[in-house]
């Protein structure tokens, strides 16, 4: 019986909570190579304590809607979200405002590649792919699924299961890449920046596989600040933080991310892509 | 005419039961289910989507095996802190399984309480975490209740059944006077002791898959960082944990030894991760917006029942049906009982290579080292590689499943085919084993098939989330565009399902309870 009160108070001590301190947490999921999470992003939090004076915390996370909750739960206040994901948490907190965003995110794009076997040259107009087999990247990626869907399905003027004879959703740029390299999937859809990094790698075999088209540009990551903190960490918090973030210039630091820098950003810059969550249906 | 006089004279209740043997009274209870199985495969095949695909797969192939044969144990950080949180996660959840399960196991008779544990047992550990996700946060809470609620789900099953076996005599053999608990653990526990502590043991090691799994969602587990490799392409990080991991589950007997786990059970309450603030809010908004329809998010209760928002919640019920449930229903047991079909064949192919009675020592240990991997690996990576070989058909998810299972399978029925006491006639050879030692572990054999497939429907849930339509597909869909009502209602579905098929499943077994143990 003993044993069993041990182990009773073992679990019961689970739910005790835990001193509240005034930690300013964050969390940021990149776009490529999810390597080394914590040491990577631990630098930029002591960066963050650094110039804005209190405690400083990273969350690892796993996909963008572990992001989404945790930043609707309060757990983070500060997140580096897709475009998607971005408009989904600021939906869901009430508030809350996009800070700043990559410089490359300002004109960010899709490249749909084919494989060889299906003899499709990368075109400036839009390719005729019905018929084709086609993978997506994550289901809730806006590079590699949102905007990918929306061009398609603008230009051919039905929507993606009529077009394509498979659809599949790979669940990450790399692995877009590795299938349709492989013939897995005949055509696919992928961040531009994690193809270019690959090819400049040599990681992808462009005999196999090729860009046949870019997408026009839109707007993608961004950082997403929660509406309190300025109550929580003294007013003029959250404009501190905006200067603090677009003036890290350490490209240790960006290259986590990766990013060239970051510039400033607005909640209107990330409308084009509600617009299209809804017309795609994927946001009510 | 004969015929006819001959069912005027039968009783209703008895044509009933021998209506079917007397047309083919040459195949016995086992053959007809196995018969029966074999058809309901062929049938799914026939539906299943199994084009394979021509394709070039041997670089992404070439680049995985190099991985593993040159894996890089310094690519992942805090490695220890992932490796010690798998344990101890898997061992809290034991416990908290434990702690509720074994009051449940003595009110199983109850058809409800049943019935609500077959429930919790449907909603697979992945999805149970994503809902805790939403009201605990990424806290520890979140992965040790994702593992305790089903597990103790399944032990109150699994030692209700136990229970059944023990002798009932031992208890009026007590003393006058003795009460209720003492009698309870001394005349009836204490008999299948061993098996219940063998089984928490084997469920420890299923549990160290769990804890593993949940860290694809987030879990500072094993998985957290196995899946990113995996799915990144970093196979060289990816083999490191891949063989970390098995070795780990290959030495469960040598550090888990029962006394060792007092030690280790404090120290996994200790050096767990830190909790973050418990918010109650979270509960309430959960329970009171997150899982309703969005039309009725934010209404008050009395336009519930109004006749538009009725009829809107009504259309999206019925859409969601429509567009994902049927189709998820299908896919699933499609993909499931094709699994099951193959789950069975590769069993019975690979069980004489794994036991005495039909293989030398070296091929035994040889063959325990492949169940070994094969019941280690995730399914998933087994059906990307598959899918890289076959293409995105349902094939790789099948040959994955199959092989999990059967790995599985074998692993627990090796060990009784070996204590089976056979004829000093018996000879290691194919025709002996078949006629001797396969017909007395087949009734076995098929009552773990049949649990299995409960399994597999489950485990069709994490394949889901590679792509394959499966129920699991559109749950995961539904969590990613933050619409929870909709993965409640589809997780509602999934668990009715599994319910239904294992009460099938008991149905089909039951049968032969009263009647023929063995075939």
């Amino acid at each position: 019986m003993k044993f069993t009160g041990m182990i009773l108070a073992g679990v019961l001590s689970l739910f005790s909570t835990v001193a509240v301190s005034e930690t300013f947490t964050f969390t940021a999921i990149p776009d490529e190579d999810e390597s080394q999470l914590r040491t990577r992003f631990d630098k930029v939090a002591v960066y963050l304590s650094e110039q804005l004076g209190v405690e400083v915390k990273y969350i690892p996370v796993k996909s963008y809607s572990a992001a989404v909750t945790a930043f609707r739960n309060n757990q983070v206040q500060l997140a580096w979200f897709g475009g998607l994901s971005g408009v989904q948490a600021r939906r869901l907190v009430p508030g809350s405002e996009a800070i700043a965003q990559g410089f490359e995110d300002q004109f960010f794009k899709s490249y749909i590649i084919a494989h060889h076997s299906t003899e499709l040259a990368a075109t400036d107009s839009f390719p005729v792919l019905n018929d084709y087999t086609f993978t997506f990247g994550s289901k809730d990626s806006t590079s590699g699924r949102l905007m990918p869907q929306y061009f398609i399905e603008s230009n051919v003027g039905q929507s993606v299961d009529k077009i394509f004879k498979r659809i599949g959703f790979s669940g990450d740029h790399s692995r877009t890449i590795s299938q349709v390299e492989a013939g897995v999937y005949q055509v696919g859809a992928v961040n531009y920046k994690v193809w270019d990094t690959a090819v400049e790698k040599g990681d992808v075999d462009t005999s196999k596989v090729n860009v046949i088209w870019q997408s026009p540009t839109y707007p993608d990551y961004q950082w997403t600040v929660h509406s309190g903190v300025d109550k929580t960490f003294g007013a003029g918090f959250k404009e501190k933080l905006t200067k603090t973030l677009i003036g890290m210039k350490d490209k240790d630091l960006l290259d986590s991310f990766p990013r060239e820098s970051f510039v400033p950003a607005s909640n209107s810059d990330y409308e084009p892509i509600e617009r299209v969550a809804k017309a795609i249906g994927m946001l009510d | 005419m004969s015929q006819l006089y001959l069912i005027v004279q039968v009783n209703p209740d008895k044509m009933a039961n021998t209506s079917s043997t007397r047309f083919f009274p040459f195949i016995g209870h086992w053959q007809r289910i196995t018969l029966g199985l074999f058809l309901l495969v062929f049938v799914c095949w026939f539906f299943a989507d199994t084009e394979v695909i021509a394709l070039e797969p041997w670089a992404e192939l070439g680049r995985m095996f190099t991985g593993f044969i040159t894996p890089d144990f310094g690519a992942t950080e805090y490695l220890l802190d992932a490796v010690w949180q798998t344990i101890s996660f898997a061992l809290l959840g034991i416990c908290l399984g434990l702690l509720l399960g074994l009051p449940l196991a003595l009110a199983y008779q109850h058809p409800l309480i049943a019935a609500i544990c077959a429930f919790i047992r449907a909603i697979h550990e992945i999805f149970w975490a994503l809902i805790f996700l939403q009201v605990f946060g990424l806290s520890p809470l979140t992965g040790i209740l994702a593992i305790g609620l089903p597990y103790a789900a399944t032990f109150a099953r699994v030692f209700a059944d136990i229970l059944q076996q023990a002798p009932s005599q031992t208890l009026f053999t007590l003393p006058k006077g003795t009460d209720k608990l003492s009698a309870l653990i001394y005349g009836r526990w204490m008999h299948m002791y061993p098996q219940i502590v063998a089984y928490i043991r084997y469920r420890f090691e299923c549990a160290l898959r769990s804890s593993a799994v949940l860290g694809f969602i987030g879990m500072p587990t094993l998985g957290f960082y196995l899946e990113s490799a995996f799915r990144q392409g970093h196979y060289q990080q990816g083999g490191a944990l891949l063989i970390l991991f098995i070795v780990l589950i290959g030495t469960i007997r040598f550090w888990a030894k029962p006394l060792m786990l007092w030690v280790y059970l404090p120290l996994a309450v200790y050096f767990l991760p830190e909790l973050p603030v418990f918010q109650p809010q979270l509960i309430w908004r959960f329970v009171s917006i997150d899982i309703l329809p969005p039309m009725l998010q934010g209404q008050t209760l009395t336009t519930w029942f109004a006749v538009d928002t009725f009829i809107a919640v009504f259309d999206w019920a019925y859409e969601l049906v429509r567009d994902q449930v049927w189709p998820g229903i299908v896919a699933t047991l499609v993909l499931a009982c094709c699994a099951l079909g193959l789950t069975h064949v590769l069993t019975l192919i690979m069980l004489p290579l794994n036991t005495t009675l039909m293989m030398p020592k070296p091929v035994i240990i040889l063959m325990r080292g492949i169940n070994l991997i094969l019941r280690s690996l995730p399914e998933y990576l087994l059906a990307f590689v598959f899918m890289l070989l076959l293409g995105p058909s349902m094939l790789p998810a099948i040959i994955a499943l199959a092989l999990h299972n059967s790995g599985l399978m074998v692993f627990l029925m090796a060990r009784q085919s070996d204590d089976i006491i056979v004829p000093l006639t018996y000879r290691p050879r194919l025709d002996h084993y078949s006629y001797m030692v396969l017909p007395v572990i087949y009734p076995h054999f098929m009552g773990l098939l049949f649990y299995r497939f409960e399994v597999i429907i489950r485990e069709t849930a994490i394949l889901g989330m590679l792509g394959v339509m499966t129920l699991g597909f559109y749950v995961d869909s539904n969590f990613a565009e933050i619409r929870f009502s909709g993965a409640l209602l589809l997780l509602m579905f999934t668990a009715g399902l599994n319910v239904l098929v294992d009460y099938t499943a008991r149905k089909l077994l039951q049968a032969p309870r009263d009647k023929l143990q063995a075939c």
